[in-house]
């Protein structure tokens, strides 16, 4: 391979990882601008999301045979059960703290995080599942350079999701109302604002989207198990920090920035697999201290 | 982070506020505690009257009921201490569940000695801390005897515990060769320690006429050491070791290290852990167009390997202590197995059963269950007929052969590799 | 059962009936190992590891109100100082004690320097992150920690002569060093360092102005929690003979956590009670042993909506 092959190389699986950080991001993003709450079990939204929709799709390809078309359905229904999933954890777990403090919601977090990590492991007996999607890896060649056509599909239902997430926080009415608790809760109230639905729907479209990565990750990977929510849960977090917490286009730009940093990382002889997540924590670590509010977040003067 | 003097005054003056309402009217408090403060509210002359109540009464309760544990058996007892919680939790279930079929079937023609087995099984977690805990467990539960050990960081440290309490225990997974330096004489393993499989790998490697060859391994112990004892030993016959590579558990997209890998461009992938990461390897290996040789450890031979990576694992090489498929008796053991559990046994559950079957051998033959004895009669085994192959066992209480294979996945099936 | 509470409360009232108490839970301490097998030894010293863990990072929690969800990482580093020096330096073991303070010391301000200026939320992110760097820099730099398989055949400690090398020994070494905690603790609570810590948890901007060091009185805290841990973590190496990367992992932190929460942030008896619950929990009741960590994962939840002070009760006035 020459050296502009691995680069071209390591820009897809860059993209592709980054499209799945991305996603899972952005629920973070999306619940800390709302409501200030580093969501913790959002890492394991994303695995339960897999493993729904791998029931759904062990369903659906009975008689719908392998391939896209099992797939579809699966996905956009395990988005929905998850969404809704996302709505009742911050019913009966966050909800009764949002005045509370800070420490006390972000315990609660971890709760919610071990709860969901270990339910899973219980009832799958920490069994890994093969995912049926029964996608090969036909694609096009470029020299040394292979892309399948799973990946540029995954890269494309990526670009999708966000635009559809950009329309509708841009554009409608709810996601005017999300922008708006997200600057000042209490004069949103005031104004009439129903704050409590608006957060729901928030942790239904943040939860929805890491489910769809989850569903999308079982696709692409072929195989799922209860703890592959921790490791991404630590990244996309580490992506939104990069991008700015609490900012859409800064989660969407985090991920794939993370996602290439890793990619460039893994090939770099002196970094190389060994020290690739030191690599990726030192600069979340670095970037905290040094520029807390990331890329493109708000600078934002508050109280400490 | 600087912050405006402005502000900075501003929330002086509030605070300032706060304080005066708090030190004049309690009225004024509930209003700012929603404020970013942590109150645990007590102060010293308050904490000073706090008391131990509850503490006593928990305290003792549970102590009464960790007493009344432990009682004396009429049967043979036998512990099973294998990782029932974890990461490793799966392979742990498949060999517990291979221990107790053997337990059934044993107990089903009348037992050993006229007694019957009964098991008591132990979570080792694979964590040396949570290993220590069950041994001691294991052996209040006053067992005559243990079969377990699957993950060798964690079964290590309580050899000690065992060999205090002259408890047998046969190992039928754990292969560190740290095992040669450290074990006391009562740890039997019947499965093959890792410089056999390294010789075994190597071997192949000749075989396949390759020359460059990259290893991954995925940072436990196992698959490490496993890595760096073939990555000497094949570098001493003068050979190239391309890339030497980690992947951490839990991480699905292996891409990048397989660019970085073909960018190496090695003959042959040797993967040295456990299938469910293996299949994702050789997936993405494939995949990424990788087209030369890919060769796998014996955590993962599993069926589950095929399942997950599908055609990709076509030709894959796989060193495995010999499946039961490719033994005598071997379909049986799958079939009963299978009934039993509704599902495939694991990659250590025929070695399981052996050891529960070897372990009821060794009873019989020395004619007790006193622990001496059998662990004495353990020791002199003599080819003992599993359905991995004859045990016998060297001075240093291993398995004397080597019984690795070397298989090769040909229409989604492991076969015997010519 | 609130009468049972009320009476309670006022037999606990004198500092004699107190004294009492205190007085026969350390006696009974003292006798257990007479009665006990080693199972429950093994479980008690467990518990005992755990109390001085939950007493340290009660320090950085309770007192101070700051997040850490990488407390394994200093019990790693006094782990790891005391294996790594008497296993390939031939250090003495007690020798290697201060060695692990000097570097848990060095690790809180590595940690805590550039860090406790951060927001809350923050700091537990990157308080995350370097548990798992710590735990990745430990499985890597093969030469010194013994890699992934980690270290084995570290020495055990001999006193004056006796090696420790049965359970009940550690049940006392244990024991001595959760009275010494408990002390320390104890002590600092009731310190200048103690209220200042209770002023910056309460209202950082006011303890600011009243001429309180927000950063330094934070950085105490961090490496004094540090310290507590590394101390503990000496005596895990030696205790176990091996320790290995794994025992270092995120689960580690969250359930010293758990237990701190459970008893209640920033109470010592809290402490005990909390570490005990967490360890004795799964063991008297073992069929839920395979879901202890989802039982306990929603006791978390429960106890922040309907208990947030723990379980040990908070006086009532």
């Amino acid at each position: 391979m020459t050296i502009l092959d691995i680069i071209i190389q390591q820009i897809t699986n860059g993209l592709i990882l980054g499209s799945f950080y991305s996603l899972v991001a952005l629920g973070y993003s999306m619940v800390y601008g709302i409501i200030k709450l580093l969501n913790f079990a959002h890492g394991d939204i994303y695995m339960v999301g897999a493993f729904v929709g791998f029931i759904l799709l062990s369903f659906f390809s009975t008689f719908l045979g392998d391939g896209w078309l099992g797939i579809l359905p699966s996905m956009i229904l395990a988005m929905t059960a998850v969404g809704f999933l996302g709505v009742i954890i911050q019913r009966i777990a966050y909800r009764p703290l949002l005045s509370a403090p800070r420490l006390s919601i972000l315990i609660t977090a971890v709760g919610v995080s071990l709860v969901l990590f270990n339910s899973v492991m219980f009832v799958t007996i920490g069994e890994y599942k093969a995912f049926p999607s029964g996608l090969g890896y036909e694609g096009i060649t470029m020299g040394h350079v292979h892309i399948t056509y799973t990946q540029m599909v995954m890269v494309g239902a990526t670009a999708v999701l966000m635009i559809a997430l950009h329309l509708f926080i841009a554009k409608t009415i709810y996601g005017k109302a999300m922008r708006a608790i997200s600057i000042d809760m209490d004069a949103c109230r005031l104004m009439g604002i129903d704050v409590n639905k608006i957060i729901a729907l928030t942790f239904f479209v943040g939860s929805a989207l890491a489910a769809a990565a989850g569903v999308m990750a079982g696709v692409y990977y072929g195989s799922i198990h209860f703890f592959m929510g921790f490791v991404i849960g630590l990244k996309a977090f580490t992506a939104a920090v990069i991008g700015g917490i609490g900012s859409i286009p800064g989660a969407m730009l985090g991920g794939l920035l993370l996602g290439l940093l890793e990619s460039f990382g893994t090939q770099l002889p002196w970094i190389g697999t060994e020290w690739k997540d030191v690599f990726a924590f030192g600069l979340l670590i670095l970037l905290l201290v040094f520029k807390p509010t990331g890329i493109l977040g708000r600078t934002e003067i508050e109280r400490m | 982070m600087v912050r405006p003097i402005a502000l900075r005054d501003r929330t002086l003056y509030r605070t300032a506020v706060i304080r005066h309402g708090n030190a004049k009217t309690d009225g004024l408090t509930p209003l700012f505690q929603a404020e970013e403060k942590f109150v645990l509210g007590e102060t010293t002359t308050q904490r000073r009257k706090n008391m131990k109540r509850i503490g006593l009464l928990l305290t003792m309760t549970a102590l009464a009921a960790l007493l009344a544990a432990g009682t004396a058996a009429a049967e043979i007892k036998v512990g099973i201490m294998v990782p029932t919680t974890g990461s490793e939790a799966t392979y742990g279930k498949d060999m517990e569940n291979a221990i107790k079929m053997a337990v059934d079937e044993i107990n089903a023609k009348g037992g050993v000695l006229g007694q019957k087995f009964t098991t008591f099984t132990g979570d080792d977690g694979c964590d040396p801390q949570m290993a220590t805990a069950a041994a001691s467990k294991i052996v209040s539960a006053s067992v005559d005897a243990v079969v377990g050990g699957y993950c060798s960081g964690a079964t290590l440290p309580t050899l000690k515990i065992y060999s205090d309490a002259a408890v047998p225990i046969v190992i039928p997974a754990a292969n560190s060769t740290k095992f040669i330096d450290l074990n006391p004489g009562n740890a039997f393993l019947i499965n093959s320690i890792g410089t056999y499989q390294v010789e075994t790998a190597v071997g192949l490697f000749k075989k396949l006429g390759v020359k460059k060859i990259a290893i991954v391994h995925q940072g436990d112990g196992y698959s490490e050491d496993l890595a760096s004892l073939t990555q000497k030993e094949w570098t001493k016959l003068g050979n190239e070791v391309v890339a030497f590579e980690v992947v951490n558990k839990g991480e699905q997209d292996h891409s990048a290290l397989v660019t970085r890998i073909k960018s190496k461009a090695p003959e042959l992938v040797f993967w040295t852990a456990y299938y469910a990461d293996g299949a994702l390897i050789i997936k993405q290996l494939r995949q990424g167009g990788f087209t030369g040789k890919i060769a796998v450890g014996d955590g993962s031979t599993d069926a589950k390997l095929m399942e997950i990576a599908g055609k990709a694992a076509e030709g894959v090489y796989a060193l495995a202590n010999p499946l039961p498929e490719f033994l005598g008796e071997g379909q049986k053991f799958i079939d009963a197995y299978k009934a039993k559990f509704k599902t495939s046994p694991g990659p250590y559950s025929a070695l399981s059963y052996d050891g529960m079957y070897l372990l009821a051998d060794a009873i019989k033959r020395a004619g007790s269950t006193d622990k001496k004895k059998v662990t004495a009669a353990l020791k002199a085994t003599q080819d003992f007929k599993g359905l991995s192959g004859p045990v016998t066992f060297t001075d240093k209480n291993l398995l004397s052969r080597s019984n690795f294979v070397v298989l090769v996945v040909k229409d989604g099936k492991f076969i015997l590799a010519k | 059962m609130a009468g049972l509470e009320e009476r309670l409360f006022v037999f606990f009232d004198k500092r004699s009936h107190r004294r009492l108490v205190q007085g026969l839970l350390v006696l009974v301490a003292v006798l257990i190992p007479l009665v006990g097998d080693s199972y429950l030894l093994e479980i008690l010293t467990n518990s005992f590891f755990y109390i001085v863990l939950c007493l340290g990072l009660n320090i950085v929690v309770g007192y101070a109100g700051l997040l850490d969800l990488g407390y394994a990482a200093f019990f790693a580093v006094g782990a790891y100082t005391t294996g790594i020096l008497t296993s390939q330096f031939d250090w003495n073991f007690w020798l290697t004690i201060p060695a692990a303070v000097f570097f848990s010391i060095i690790a809180g301000v590595i940690i805590g320097g550039p860090t406790l200026r951060l927001r809350s939320d923050y700091l537990a992110i990157v308080t995350l992150g370097f548990g798992e760097i710590t735990r990745i820099v430990a499985r890597n730099l093969k030469e010194l920690t013994g890699g992934a398989s980690g270290l084995i055949g570290i020495n055990r400690p001999s006193f004056f002569g006796l090696e420790l090398s049965q359970i009940h020994h550690y049940y006392y070494v244990f024991f001595i060093l959760v009275l010494l905690a408990i002390f320390v603790s104890f002590r600092l609570q009731h310190s200048r360092l103690g209220r200042a810590w209770q002023y910056v948890r309460e209202d950082e901007d006011a303890a600011e102005a009243m001429g309180i060091n927000r950063v330094a009185i934070k950085l105490y805290a961090y490496v004094i929690g540090a310290v507590f841990a590394g101390v503990a973590g000496c005596f895990f190496a030696g205790k176990m003979t091996a320790i290995s990367p794994e025992t270092f992992q995120f689960m580690q932190s969250a359930t010293i956590l758990m237990a701190v929460v459970l008893g209640g942030m920033g109470k010592i008896p809290g402490m005990i009670v909390g570490a005990l619950a967490l360890i004795l929990f799964p063991e008297v009741f073992r069929e839920i042993g395979s879901i202890r960590m989802l039982v306990f994962g929603l006791v978390l939840v429960m106890m922040m909506i309907f208990r947030p002070q723990g379980i040990w009760p908070e006086r009532r006035n």
